[in-house]
């Protein structure tokens, strides 16, 4: 090390300097203020936790700073949407991460945060262990169709619980009896 | 919060032991959790602005009631064990600061300045800011030296 502990203290303190009026932005005063309101985070130090929601490019920024609110970004959009003030047009790095995270997918990096930290945020934020579900299509028969409504009636299960008891318990008796 | 967690887990392994003592069942052994990562910092009071996620990583001996039971207190606190918390590489030189000693669980936490090497040997980026707010309070001759020792860059925090 070419430095002594003098050099490093000053050369720190000046760039803490810039990180300090950076905590003093209204926008990352905002992202931590709801982060932590949110419970996704925890300070040391007074936060003025609010509930209004944030916006991505806030958090982008902040993110730059603080890479733990960009760790838990994708999963927060999708566990707690209305944290956010979700805009129409993401950027496409973490559009292609959301898409992933949707599939329960582990997505490429995203500046700089593991993709496999990323996915394992998604089943501990919100309702834990819950993820999220896919759209599939299937085509039925008409009497197929009348079977599963009446099945549904019967059980007092909606027509997807209906399917999803089905394929449990067709799973534990083709798959898991091996 | 992390002591105050240790001591209901104590109080549940008690419990668990005597159960089993009375049916004649083997009894959990005793075990040794080790805190490390932001919730070690956050516990000693390092002095730095700290942000946290629920995560909360630990090296520990325990067996699996335990951990589970473990993992359950932790949950009613908002914090998550972290599953690869674990894999986390801590230098050789790091001192456990005992935190709670009970009948089946010590509980210790690593102590800041190997905390602060780990974090800045193995997620520089992550722990940029909060580094550089270390070395600014000035750092101590033990970190420069550790820093040192592991080839960390402090360049990357300056």
């Amino acid at each position: 090390m070419t430095m002594d502990a003098t050099e490093i203290q000053a050369r720190a303190r000046r760039r803490l300097a810039i990180d300090r009026r950076v905590r003093k932005d209204p926008r990352y005063q905002r992202v931590i203020g709801r982060y932590v309101s949110a419970g996704l985070l925890q300070a040391n130090h007074a936060v003025a936790e609010h509930a209004e929601p944030i916006t991505v490019d806030d958090v982008l920024y902040v993110g730059r700073l603080e890479p733990r609110v960009l760790e838990l970004l994708p999963a927060a959009m999708i566990k707690t949407p209305r944290m956010f003030a979700i805009p129409k047009t993401l950027p496409a790095d973490l559009k292609a991460v959301v898409n992933s995270l949707r599939q329960s997918k582990e997505p490429a990096d995203f500046r700089g945060v593991k993709g496999a930290k990323l996915l394992s945020w998604l089943s501990r934020i919100g309702r834990k262990n819950k993820l999220p579900s896919r759209l599939k299509s299937f085509r039925l028969q008409a009497d197929e169709q009348r079977l599963l409504e009446r099945i549904s009636q019967k059980l007092e299960l909606s027509e997807t619980d209906v399917v999803r008891k089905a394929l449990r318990e067709l799973a534990a008796k083709e798959l898991l009896t091996d | 919060m992390i002591r105050g967690i240790a001591e209901r887990l104590d109080e549940w392994v008690t419990q668990t032991n005597l159960e089993a003592q009375a049916e004649g069942m083997r009894r959990l052994p005793p075990c040794h959790i080790r805190v490390l990562g932001q919730t070690a910092l956050l516990e000693v009071g390092s002095g730095l602005s700290l942000l946290a996620t629920s995560d909360v990583d630990v090296y520990a001996d325990y067996e699996y009631p335990i951990e589970v039971e473990f993992k359950r207190l932790l949950r009613l606190e908002g914090k998550e064990l972290d599953p690869v918390g674990h894999k986390i590489w801590m230098p050789r030189e790091t001192e456990y600061v005992r935190l709670f000693q009970g009948r089946f669980i010590r509980l210790s936490v690593a102590d800041p300045d190997a905390v602060l090497i780990s974090k800045s040997a193995r997620a520089p980026d992550k722990n940029r800011s909060l580094l550089t707010e270390y070395l600014a309070s000035g750092a101590s001759q033990r970190f420069l030296s550790l820093a040192t020792q592991y080839k960390v860059d402090l360049e990357r925090f300056l």
